[in-house]
């Protein structure tokens, strides 16, 4: 049996285990909060501008915010975005495996958000066009580098994750176009037609188009990096949870152990005193 | 002295003249400027005035349906509780339409 001062060491680190893990927990919950919050006021910004682009646009094609004639890039370009860390679970390699089936380096241009996705990509042999950091803010985020990436392709499909619940996460595959279509389709519409005989345009309808399209790409993109950030802190939350249910029980478990052996030790104790008496009678 | 020109009626105004006087039940609108996750004002105004590609002009009530997009620089608002008033933007869209005006920075 162990020295009970040896399993008090223990369970003193096993108390800094809990109360990291309890403090991990509700720093990762707090975020969630703030991002759902963000998402949710981001969703009302986009239905707003798309009311207005909705009643302008000519066609049902989304440019990308591209001016006509415009040359693009005859491939897909696919986003991955991954955590910038560990500790995020298996989510990162789902998301690489499910790249990795589609991937052809002929037809498609990869770009990589995160460090974790970016080595797991190096690893498998993908070399990628461009590395973006994952903003470390849960505030405003420059997807404008991104954006004009974007424009120069003809296509764009992003991979990342998504909050299902605190104890689920998926990896979700968007056409960029039909994600931003698909979010305005959501949008009630109605409120007439803008066009030039109703409405002063400054420079013209068709610059102000390009700007809208080009801003609710990014708004887009915004939204996928925050889902991602969202499953990412749900991901770690599931993790510190789990972490912080173990040490629970270890400690349960050390503190029986540590009663276990300070009785073992003052039973002994006592053994050898009523030994010791019964010498001396002898 | 600076001239701006009535997007609604096309004539040129005396800035110091089409923002000084307040007369009493003065016309007002509605101003909301917003960034996807924030609201920067939300409140009635007398006027706004902005800066795009033509130059700086200002909206004042009854203005055409108007879209435009803003260069960086800084909305002048005249507020009717809040009283003049600066946001400094770094470039935006601007909605006119039926007297509520629509600022949409960060885009």
């Amino acid at each position: 049996m162990r020295n009970p001062s040896d399993i008090s060491e223990d369970l003193d680190a096993m108390a800094t285990m809990l109360d990291l893990t309890g403090a991990f927990q509700g720093l990762a919950s707090m975020h969630i909060a703030q991002i759902k919050n963000r998402v949710v006021a981001s969703q009302r910004f986009f239905a707003e501008l798309w009311h207005i682009y909705d009643q302008i646009r000519v066609d049902e094609l989304f440019h990308f915010g591209r001016a006509s004639g415009e040359n693009v890039i005859n491939k897909e370009l696919v986003i991955a975005i991954t955590a910038e860390g560990g500790f995020s679970g298996d989510i990162d390699k789902r998301l690489v495996d499910e790249l990795l089936q589609n991937y052809d380096k002929d037809k498609q241009d990869v770009i990589v958000i995160g460090h974790h996705g970016a080595i797991q990509l190096a690893r498998a042999g993908v070399g990628f066009k461009r590395y973006f950091k994952l903003p470390a803010s849960d505030s405003n985020i420059n997807v404008q580098p991104l954006a004009a990436e974007v424009k120069k392709y003809r296509t764009t499909s992003v991979y990342y994750q998504t909050y299902i619940s605190l104890m689920s996460q998926e990896v979700k595959k968007i056409e960029l176009h039909e994600a931003v279509t698909t979010a305005g389709k959501n949008v009630a519409s109605g409120g007439g037609l803008i066009d030039e005989k109703t409405y002063i345009f400054e420079p013209d309808s068709f610059a102000v188009m390009a700007h809208l399209e080009r801003s609710m790409m990014e708004i887009t993109l915004s939204q996928t990096i925050f889902d991602s950030k969202l499953a990412q802190y749900a991901s770690r939350f599931r993790a510190m949870s789990a972490a912080h249910d173990k040490s629970r029980d270890n400690r349960d478990n050390l503190k029986l152990e540590f009663n276990h052996a300070r009785r073992a030790k003052s039973d002994e104790r006592l053994k050898e005193i009523i030994n010791g008496l019964k010498a001396v009678r002898l | 002295m600076v001239q701006r020109q009535n997007a609604s009626t096309g004539e040129f105004v005396d800035k110091a003249q089409a923002t000084n006087s307040k007369p009493l039940g003065r016309p007002s609108m509605r101003l909301v400027v917003q960034a996807p996750f924030k609201t920067y004002f939300d409140d009635r105004v007398f006027s706004v005035s902005a800066v795009n590609s033509t130059g700086p002009f200002d909206i004042l009530p009854e203005h055409h349906n108007f879209i435009s997009i803003l260069k960086a620089g800084q909305l002048d608002i005249d507020g009717v509780s809040s009283g003049h008033q600066k946001i400094i933007i770094g470039g935006g869209l601007m909605h006119v339409k039926a007297d509520r005006i629509t600022v949409f920075l960060d885009v």
